[in-house]
């Protein structure tokens, strides 16, 4: 099978040669597939490949930290573990990420360093030794003169900037200058990749930019794995603060890196849907070459070409034609890629953590892998056409009728089959393996294009006594003829319905989710004026601002009340990922936040939360495995040492997927030393324009304070932009499938049209214009988007709901409630009639110009 | 055109020695229609010798070409045995039936049959290919047969350029390219014109006879009753043998 005679070789070339259209529509169905599925790969690996090697450059040789609470370490810790304990390799660090506004906004860690203590830690600076990466004289202003800072030269190159330039760093309302006193040149790959968004600065100097005088964000400590290391640590943690941890270095960074693993996931089943999709338009196109060329197999089976080399030659055939796909496809997808890079990056930072990729990564893996995955599909979808085209009579004995009555007796077994699918499916979605249940999904849309050939039969029956009675004779042919032609029929009819219940499920899910963050909104965030730092996150707000700040907005006139906020990652015992804390002083809800369970009335929650219970997002209740009841409990490690606070309610929280835990701000103000804000609420008093306000708001701050004031409205909006940002790679994906889709039903249903070139000619021969010629492929077609929409609508429904209800709510926790509105089946239904509409033209207009002779004659 | 034979060409009846090249025993075969079963072909017994040319005759839709599709093994009886050359065909697999078919037997269609996607050439050195003989044989043969079969200078032609005629030429250089036992042709000028068909005829007769092959011809025309060595004639199912003028 695997070696062809070059006779049977030839037969393939040219086969393909005579139908560039098929074989264009077959390259362009592995090309789209392959390249959504290795631009998703590309922009994963790229965000991944950047955070892991930022976090490693970051801890370098370090082997513990010592992290604090929203305060951070005190330095006076550090100066006791060298002085008095006399541990030589420790170094203090204090790092955030601040925009550089002359780099466009451009966000930049901060990393701030005692350069003598630094040495056995990172690779980044190797003052005096031979190998320096900074000359003498760099090193001299950075390490003599305030408020410089040393970055990548390759940084400096991409923006122009060189040594004595000035940055403008802002870090939450607060603006510094930085002098770049020299740049680093990189001795290493690693160490290139992790300075490309950092400035290094002086410790001192990172403390003022990012108000953390007298503090440190960790330190770093470098412990060997011996007795006398075990006993260091020892005695390391009998002099911490209670606010304070020792961690293994590594462990967070890795935690916090994998927070992205859902999303990622969701994005590449969304990439392979594409390609799920393009293997039923492979399908398709191997299937009709294969009904094309049956006369040609038929004669060739009669002339001694066994099964084994039929099947071979369509699947080389296949395989050829893949090969070209994956090609195009590769080079489309690191195209792709680079964009989607864009856009998977923003989405990450403004919902998860701040990772910058300058360097878009091509892995050698994921273009293989691309490769391997496009060429298997096509394989796998051109397998049954293959076996098909195997069971093609020697010529002289076949017969359409018995290739329609065998399709015909498989349409019992088809739609078992399909039931069977279906219930498997939906059974495995009771597992909770997040991958299991994407094949599932998968199952399902493939389960019910099971049912296709069923349905077809079913609703042509039934309308048409209908269509004769509204298009006379040719609205009786066009049913007839569907029916007829069931075996070609339901497969293009099946990949319309695929695309169009995949564009029902996924506009669904996410309008579903678009109304519940809409309608939490509106629940949640009642004041008038919200007012907080600028912020590089989305969903985070955790910049310190000076509380004095709340009394400026109280004062403006019309302001009648203020609430503040402070949003603080914390540290729960035995919890490798950090905690959102967010304390409140007044709860912007006004009784109205939506809660999943809850002790008593919200009068009672709130009375609770006073005396020191916590409220705790179902998002986080999912993610930490706390069940959502009654008796629960959350510890968290304090400034007062570990707390364990009981959990008065579950809230619905739409603010991030990692949770959220809320506590009172007076509560929170007694077990932890921080006592900034972040941000504030404001009310207006009546008969004052909430416009002028803000206004005010604005002048008070003018020149001092950099805060964003916004109205309700106008937050709500932003928010909604956010979400829309998030969702526009689904919307992409969403698109591109349906575009994949569309070209597959275009070229089934042309592909199926053009086959009957010669039944038409005999039509045209007897007296049918060309006028009802062309309204008879337009019925047809459009009669086959309409099957296809009638079965998308429930299948679709049920997409919605999987995707809702599990996929979704495994995947990020969040309850969200499916709202299905007409508008988007009516979308759906709009897709599918104007592809087959659409389908339909191309092959009418060209049948209606072929001479009936011609026609006739055509092989 | 009157159709003529010379005496050579013509072999008697009577010197057919040895066992027959196609032994038909009990042969039935049944296709079903709208749930039914209609018997096309009934309980069949002959013998059929080499280097005869045997012609079946019969109605249209009496069996003739299902017969053919028997002996060329591209369809299997519903009951009985096919026995060619000592192979029983019927106990052969898919497979071993194929390659008996690729090795053993020559086809000529009525609607020719060429593969449209190959040349004239590709198209007669197809069956000697498929044997796996080297392509250079292979081609040197075909043009060989093409040069018989007068159309040596369409050898690159592909066969929509040819009229019904040259793709009949065509489909018998192919037929004979691999020295088939048997050529089974099947209304092989039903689909052309008088002059042309009684051409076709001969030269597909003189070839055969040439090359000292048993061709096996279904057909509805009875002018070519009097060149065949054994007539039968299909009726109702029934073979019968019939008398050659």
């Amino acid at each position: 099978m695997l070696m062809l005679p070059s006779s049977l070789r030839r037969v393939m070339l040219r086969a393909i040669l005579r139908r560039p259209f098929q074989a264009a529509m077959f390259i362009l169905g592995v090309a789209l597939g392959v390249a959504m599925m290795v631009a998703i790969d590309i922009a994963n690996a790229s965000a991944t490949r950047a955070f892991g090697i930022f976090a490693e450059s970051l801890t370098g040789r370090t082997t513990h930290q010592i992290v604090g609470g929203p305060s951070g370490v005190p330095y006076e810790l550090y100066r006791q573990l060298r002085l008095e304990l006399g541990v030589r390799e420790a170094a203090p660090v204090v790092t955030a990420y601040a925009q550089a506004l002359e780099l466009d906004g451009q966000p930049l860690r901060i990393f701030g360093i005692d350069p003598f203590a630094e040495a056995p830690f990172r690779g980044y600076l190797n003052l005096g030794a031979a190998n320096a990466n900074a000359d003498i004289a760099s090193m001299t202003a950075f390490l003599t003169q305030p408020n410089t800072v040393l970055m990548a030269e390759q940084l400096a190159a991409q923006y122009g900037l060189q040594e004595g330039d000035t940055l403008t760093m802002r870090y939450g309302p607060t603006r510094h200058k930085l002098t770049i006193a020299g740049l680093l040149r990189s001795s290493d790959e690693v160490t290139a990749q992790g300075l490309q968004d950092m400035l290094i600065a002086d410790i001192s100097t990172a403390q003022e930019v990012l108000n953390m005088l007298g503090r440190l964000t960790n330190i770093d400590l470098i412990i060997s794995e011996t007795p006398d290391g075990e006993a260091l640590l020892a005695r390391i943690r009998s002099i911490l603060p209670p606010g304070a941890t020792v961690q293994v270095a590594g462990a967070r960074a890795s935690a916090v890196g994998q927070i992205t693993a859902a999303f990622n996931l969701s994005l590449t089943a969304l990439s392979l849907l594409a390609l799920v999709v393009g293997m039923f338009l492979i399908y398709n196109t191997v299937t009709f070459s294969v009904v094309q060329r049956r006369p040609i197999i038929g004669i060739l089976r009669a002339l001694g070409v066994t099964r084994g080399q039929i099947f071979g030659m369509v699947l080389w055939e296949a395989a050829l034609l893949a090969a070209f796909g994956v090609v195009f496809g590769l080079i489309a997808g690191v195209l792709m890629g680079r964009l989607a890079v864009v856009i998977v990056t923003q989405t990450i930072s403004s919902l998860y953590f701040t990772v910058t990729v300058r360097n878009v990564d091509i892995p050698t893996l994921s273009l293989l892998k691309g490769a391997l995955i496009g060429i298997s599909a096509a394989l796998l979808a051109a397998l049954l056409p293959a076996y098909e085209a195997t069971n093609t009579p020697p010529s002289g004995t076949l017969k359409r009728s018995d290739i329609e009555r065998k399709v015909r007796r498989a349409v019992p077994l088809a739609s078992l089959s399909g039931a069977l699918v279906v219930a498997v499916s939906l059974g495995a979605l009771s597992l909770p393996s997040l991958e299991v249940n994407f094949v599932a999904l998968f199952g399902i849309v493939v389960g019910f294009s099971l049912f296709t050939p069923l349905v077809t039969l079913a609703l042509m029956s039934a309308v048409r006594p209908l269509g004769g009675l509204l298009l006379g004779v040719l609205g009786l042919m066009a049913p007839r003829s569907i029916i007829r032609s069931l075996s070609r029929a339901s497969v293009a009819i099946a990949a319309l319905m695929v695309a169009v219940s995949v564009i029902v499920g996924i506009s669904a899910m996410v309008g579903s989710f678009r109304n519940d963050v809409q309608g939490w909104l509106a629940d949640t965030i009642r004041a008038d004026i919200l007012i907080s730092p600028p912020s590089i996150s989305a969903v985070r707000q955790d910049v310190p601002v000076e509380p004095s700040v709340a009394d400026v907005v109280s004062r403006v006139q019309g302001v009648v009340a203020v609430g503040v906020s402070r949003s603080v990652d914390v540290i729960r015992p035995n919890d490798p990922q950090p905690v959102l804390l967010t304390a409140i002083d007044r709860d912007t809800s006004m009784g109205t936040r939506r809660l999943v369970w809850q002790i008593g009335d919200y009068e009672t929650v709130w009375a609770a939360l006073g005396e020191g219970a916590v409220m705790v997002s179902e998002t986080f209740a999912r993610q930490r495995g706390i069940p959502i009841a009654a008796g629960q409990h959350i510890t968290l490690l304090t400034d007062r040492g570990e707390h364990t606070f009981p959990i008065a309610a579950f809230m619905v929280d739409y603010s991030g997927d990692q949770g959220t835990v809320m506590m009172r701000r007076h509560i929170y103000l007694q077990y932890y030393d921080d006592p900034y804000i972040s941000t504030i609420a404001a009310w207006v008093a009546p008969g004052y324009a909430v416009s002028d306000v803000v206004n005010a708001i604005r002048a008070a701050f003018d020149g001092q304070q950099e805060l964003l004031v916004q109205s309700n409205r106008d937050l709500r909006e932003r928010v909604l932009v956010v979400f829309d940002q998030t969702f526009a790679i689904t919307t992409a994906l969403n698109l591109l499938a349906t575009v994949v889709a569309f070209i597959g039903i275009l070229s089934a249903l042309a592909s199926l049209q053009l086959e009957r070139t010669r039944e038409f000619g005999a039509m045209r021969a007897n007296g049918m214009t060309r006028c009802q010629l062309f309204r008879l492929t337009l019925t047809e077609t459009s009669l086959m988007g309409a099957i296809a929409a009638v079965m998308a609508a429930p299948v679709g429904t049920l997409l919605a709901w999987v995707l809702v209800y599990i996929i979704n709510l495994r995947s990020f926790g969040w309850t969200l409630t499916l709202s299905l509105r007409p508008e988007f089946y009516a979308q759906a239904t709009l897709v599918a009639l104007v592809a087959s509409l659409l389908a339909g033209v191309y092959p009418a207009l060209r049948i209606g110009q072929i001479q009936p002779a011609c026609a006739l004659r055509l092989e | 055109m009157a159709l003529s034979l010379t005496t050579a060409q013509r072999k008697s009846a009577s010197v057919r020695s040895g066992a027959p090249i196609v032994r038909l025993r009990n042969l039935s075969k049944a296709y079903e229609e709208a749930g039914a079963q209609r018997m096309v072909l009934q309980a069949l017994d002959a013998d059929l010798y080499a280097g005869d040319f045997i012609v079946l005759l019969g109605k249209s839709g009496s069996g003739k070409s299902t017969l053919l599709n028997l002996i060329g093994g591209i369809d299997v009886p519903s009951s009985g045995e096919i026995w060619i050359n000592g192979t029983n065909l019927t106990a052969l697999n898919e497979r071993a039936l194929t390659l008996f078919r690729r090795d053993h037997i020559g086809f000529v269609f009525q609607f020719f049959n060429l593969i449209p996607t190959l040349t004239v050439l590709e198209n007669v050195s197809l069956p000697f290919e498929l044997q796996g003989k080297p392509r250079r044989d292979s081609e040197r043969r075909a043009r060989a047969l093409l040069e018989r079969v007068g159309l040596a200078h369409r050898a690159d032609a592909y066969p929509d350029r040819l009229s019904g005629g040259e793709q009949q030429r065509v489909a018998i250089a192919r037929a004979l390219i691999h020295e088939p036992l048997l050529i089974l042709a099947d209304e092989p000028t039903g689909n052309l014109d008088e002059e042309t068909g009684a051409k076709i005829l001969h030269l597909l007769l003189a070839l055969t006879r040439d090359e000292g092959k048993t061709l096996i011809m279904a057909t509805h025309n009875p002018e070519v009753v009097p060149l065949a060595d054994v007539v039968y004639h299909i009726h109702e199912g029934k073979l019968v043998a019939g008398p050659r003028a």
